[in-house]
């Protein structure tokens, strides 16, 4: 479902060049739950935000379901991402704007949705157990409480990727394992693919494969 | 319930209240002052004209001791009164380029007991010649004045069938002109020269404080210029046939007026750029730091399907909002200001003023609104642009 060929990303410091991610190739299926492992500013995150389509390869190609995401124009890929991938951030990712039950819709507000778009929001809140806390700002939860916020919305727009950056990164060992079931629960129920960077390594246990990032290169765990 | 780009806005603009609030007063500023300058020079413009068309004469010659004196009553309304012999006026008549003269006598109103309001300017004209106040009586009274009956200016606070008093003899008011802005009629009452002098004759007996203006006397003489000639050669023409008068040309106090408010806008003006140069910049930098404060929700709304386009729009959005809200806000205070302070402006600036036109004025406000608009659009636009060129990993990257 997802080829990743050959990609490369550098980044220019001062007169230095530096490669976060050097020439990877990865393969992953439908309905995959894996993990992307390595040790701070190996390239993890780098390589996520390639796949999700955020930032541009100065080489290679990553074809998600047949679409070679450089090949079609900024806005189908805009478009691409709004109906068929999601992400969870590792920082704090909510508008300080808009209550829990409006960022967990946000996604919707660029494209057209059928349905009731703000009962399924809630239900998604209550799934992270927040569904008393709809009607609360960013500002009145907790970090921890944001964060699930973050994960509600990854599921809004029922996408077929899942793009999680340190995803529990904030979150109690109890909540993490509730956030973690939620997420076998959509991969086995949904088959929802779900590409998970963290550094944690229990957490990577749980998950199907892993492949470690080292200087930017890539290897099988 | 859905959620939109609109309330994203509007939530944002609530978000910083006073930064909001300091954009949209920059560009009220901008808006007020234009609108205001604007509306100022139209009223002058268009008062100028009513009060001339009101005039009616393209000249006026009176003695040439009064030349300054005779100015300062057409533009600003000054109550003054000057003589000369009635005998000008054939030798005015037999001028080169004259098509048809007739006199005017001025009084001043007093104080004392002889008069019910003070400091107007009492005008007797001839009906027999007269063109500036015989054709509006024909149009709405459609008779001519009885000897006990006066027209009054429209700032002359007496209403039509009121009586008013003046040098002991009684008048009933016939008619109230319409506005002109000119000083020099609206704060003028206006009667037979015959009225005028039995007034004179019976000041002597019935009033207080006589008036000392011979049977021979007449103040200005109006002419109307054959339209061969132009008014200016006419009235070098006068000047040289007859000694001891002055010929003041409607169009050149017109002029001169103009040239005085063409520097007083060319002054405005220039603050008015610098203003605007100040809000531009003002508003960019503004806008710059507020995509900088944003670039992580921006890459944020981008990773979640944003295209570039919405990115634009959120933030011209936001802009015109402000600039639409500074607009109709220094739109309305400049309004209000102008016209609670309408007499000092009046006062200050020694010029005539009147309103515009409705549909002038509301062209005023439209283009000081679109230009106010335009203020904030332009100030947000490279911010705004930049802003949704960025990709999203790097704005939420430089956002950390």
């Amino acid at each position: 479902m997802i080829e990743i060929k050959g990609i490369t990303k550098t980044y220019r410091a001062g007169s230095e060049i530096f490669k976060a991610v050097d020439n990877v190739s990865l393969s992953i299926g439908k309905g995959e739950l894996m993990s992307i492992v390595g040790h701070s500013g190996s390239g993890k995150t780098t390589l996520l935000s390639l796949i999700g389509g955020l930032t541009r390869p100065d080489s290679g190609t990553v074809v998600i379901g047949g679409t070679d995401l450089w090949s079609i124009s900024d806005d189908e890929l805009s478009a691409f991402r709004n109906r068929r991938i999601n992400f969870v951030f590792q920082f704090a990712s909510l508008i300080p704007t808009l209550t829990a039950l409006e960022n967990v819709m946000l996604p919707t507000a660029f494209g057209k949705w059928d349905g009731n778009v703000a009962a399924k929001a809630e239900e998604l809140l209550g799934m992270v157990g927040l569904g008393d806390k709809i009607n609360n700002y960013p500002s009145q939860l907790s970090g921890g409480q944001q964060r699930r916020v973050a994960i509600a919305r990854a599921f809004i727009n029922d996408p077929e990727i899942v793009l999680a950056d340190e995803p529990t990164g904030d979150l109690d060992e109890e909540t993490e394992a509730d956030i973690f079931q939620l997420f076998h629960r959509f991969n086995s129920e949904k088959g929802v693919t779900f590409i998970i960077v963290t550094h944690n390594k229990e957490l990577a246990a749980k998950t199907r494969r892993q492949v470690r990032m080292v200087h930017g290169v890539m290897g099988e765990s | 319930m859905h959620i939109s780009i609109f309330g994203i806005a509007k939530r944002n603009l609530k978000r910083k209240f006073f930064r909001s609030v300091a954009i949209a007063l920059s560009v009220a500023v901008v808006a007020g002052t234009l609108f205001s300058i604007t509306t100022v020079m139209e009223s002058v413009e268009l008062s100028i004209m009513r009060g001339t068309a009101r005039l009616g004469a393209d000249v006026m010659v009176v003695p040439s001791d009064a030349e300054l004196k005779a100015r300062a009553a057409l533009l600003a309304g000054d109550v003054a009164t000057f003589y000369m012999p009635s005998g000008v006026m054939d030798s005015v008549r037999r001028s080169k380029g004259v098509a048809a003269v007739s006199p005017q006598i001025f009084i001043e109103s007093a104080t004392f007991d002889c008069c019910d309001i003070a400091d107007l300017r009492l005008i007797g004209f001839d009906p027999a010649t007269d063109f500036t106040i015989t054709p509006w009586l024909k149009e709405r009274l459609n008779r001519e004045l009885a000897s006990n009956e006066i027209l009054v200016g429209h700032e002359v606070a007496r209403e039509t069938g009121q009586r008013m008093k003046f040098y002991g003899n009684s008048f009933t008011v016939a008619g109230k002109l319409e506005s002109t802005g000119m000083r020099f009629i609206d704060n003028s009452v206006f009667m037979p020269m015959q009225s005028a002098r039995r007034m004179i004759s019976e000041s002597a007996t019935k009033s207080k404080k006589p008036l000392a203006i011979a049977e021979d006397r007449i103040s200005a003489v109006l002419v109307q210029v054959d339209p061969a000639y132009q008014p200016a050669q006419a009235a070098i023409y006068i000047e040289n046939a007859i000694k001891g008068v002055k010929s003041v040309v409607s169009e050149e106090v017109i002029s001169s007026v103009r040239k005085q408010l063409f520097v007083l806008l060319k002054s405005i003006l220039m603050v008015s750029v610098v203003l605007w140069i100040m809000a531009l910049l003002m508003i960019g930098v503004i806008f710059s730091m507020i995509v900088n404060e944003r670039q992580r929700e921006i890459g944020l709304l981008r990773a979640m399907g944003a295209r570039r386009n919405t990115v634009f729009g959120l933030i011209m959005l936001e802009a015109a909002a402000l600039s639409a809200l500074g607009g109709v806000v220094g739109i309305a205070a400049g309004g209000v200001l102008l016209f609670s302070f309408k007499n000092l402006i009046r006062a200050s600036l020694h010029i005539p003023y009147l309103w515009p036109e409705p549909s002038r004025f509301a062209l005023l406000i439209a283009v000081s609104l679109a230009l106010a608009f335009l203020t904030g659009i332009a100030a947000a636009l490279y911010p705004a642009a930049r802003s949704s060129r960025m990709e999203p990993f790097e704005a939420i990257r430089k956002g950390d």
